[in-house]
């Protein structure tokens, strides 16, 4: 068994870069058409649409994950530089932070971390009752479990 | 225009300098991050961000024209292009989520209720926590979208009567905050559970939040990936019935 998932790792080869970037491209452009169908009231922006929609080509196995792998990682790998220019637009803010910027800067620095705590602890706390109340299997490997 | 003005646009308007600066500002982040052996406040993002505004404050001084005006005609060409990328970046977290299905599977009920019922707590604590600090409406408006993406929270702020510009501004904050702070804060509130730290670091964070997370574990990863989706979903609809109950919106 060990020898055969190794043998069909091997045999699994990453698409060429450039059909990687294709495939995003394409579902980037799908995602653009679909983002305004949304009304103003109920927004959809084009990147969360994209990340349904290529998670739903994975699920369903109409892509194979090495198509798209290597670049997901890659692009993945350079978020935190791809966000530098958001943090530097803070530069027309400056205005609004001269006015009441200290109140609103603390107001955001709790936020972060409520949103943090709060959510993740919420999550403990039903992990907890499926553990206690309806005996459920919580163990959560880092490796995938092959059933 | 003056003079001064059409210089800097022929000079600087291309979006040359707006990349150059980038990464300028992000490399000597990494560079100071290295040399700090990994002190919190020399994270590149963060490290990047203040010098950045930095020199273009001091640039838009030395020029003598407005710092807001500087920034549109210099910089702005040149990080919209850095920023677009966001856009394939964030579709990008269809792969580890999809690594990880496995875990979507067993526990969907529980993310689901998690982020629905956390959010709800959260808004009250944010709710509660800005009317202490002496925010007024218009503020606590503008702070409480912030767990979707920008791109839901701007709208919706707009619609309950805050100030896109500041719930923008909080959101690049969460962001930068949380993967300077993630694994102090991690340490500091025992989140050791992979499931609720990812789901925690992806709404708190958003996509920077996930790409922290995966760096902590493949659990964690797609977590953060999954919250970043639905939060913004639920902030859709939450939040606007949210204002009304507590009667900010108008």
């Amino acid at each position: 068994m060990a020898d055969k998932s190794n043998t069909t790792q091997a045999e699994t080869k990453d698409a060429p870069i450039l059909i990687q970037m294709g495939i995003f491209a394409g579902v980037l452009f799908v995602s653009s058409l679909i983002s305004p169908m949304f009304p103003p009231t109920f927004p959809v922006p084009t990147p969360v649409i994209g990340l349904v929609l290529l998670y739903l080509l994975l699920t369903f196995h109409i892509i194979k994950v090495e198509w798209v792998d290597k670049f997901a990682t890659f692009m993945i790998g350079m978020i935190a530089f791809l966000f530098v220019p958001s943090g530097i637009q803070l530069t027309a803010s400056l205005d609004i932070m001269k006015a009441q910027g200290v109140q609103l800067i603390v107001a955001i620095i709790i936020s972060t971390v409520v949103l943090l705590v709060v959510i993740a602890y919420t999550t403990s706390f039903f992990i907890w009752i499926r553990k206690t109340v309806f005996h459920g299997d919580i163990s959560v490997s880092e490796t995938v479990d092959k059933k | 225009m003056s003079a001064t003005q059409t210089t800097i646009i022929t000079y600087l308007g291309t979006p040359i300098f707006g990349i150059c600066l980038s990464l300028v500002v992000f490399l000597f982040g990494q560079w100071l991050f290295k040399i700090g052996k990994g002190f919190f406040l020399f994270q590149p993002l963060f490290v990047g961000m203040v010098l950045g505004i930095f020199i273009l404050w001091l640039m838009a001084k030395m020029f003598g024209v407005d710092v807001t005006w500087f920034y549109t005609n210099a910089y702005k060409p040149g990080g919209d292009i850095i920023f677009w990328f966001l856009n394939p970046a964030t579709i990008a977290f269809a792969v580890p989520l999809y690594k990880r299905n496995d875990i979507v599977k067993r526990f969907w009920l529980e993310i689901l209720l998690s982020l629905i019922i956390g959010l709800f707590i959260s808004l009250f604590i944010i709710y509660g926590v800005s009317k202490l600090i002496g925010l007024d409406n218009n503020g606590i408006a503008s702070m409480l979208p912030q767990a979707a993406t920008t791109a839901i929270a701007m709208p919706i702020s707009d619609a309950i009567g805050g100030t896109p510009a500041i719930t923008a501004m909080a959101c690049i904050l969460n962001a930068v905050l949380i993967y300077a702070l993630a694994t102090w804060l991690i340490k500091l509130f025992h989140l050791t559970e992979p499931i609720g730290q990812g789901l925690g670091l992806g709404t708190a964070g958003h996509t920077v939040g996930s790409a922290k997370a995966i760096q902590l574990s493949s659990v964690s990863g797609a977590m953060a990936a999954i919250a970043v989706v639905i939060i913004s979903i639920v902030v859709d609809v939450v939040v606007p019935t949210f204002a009304n109950l507590m009667g900010i919106a108008h």
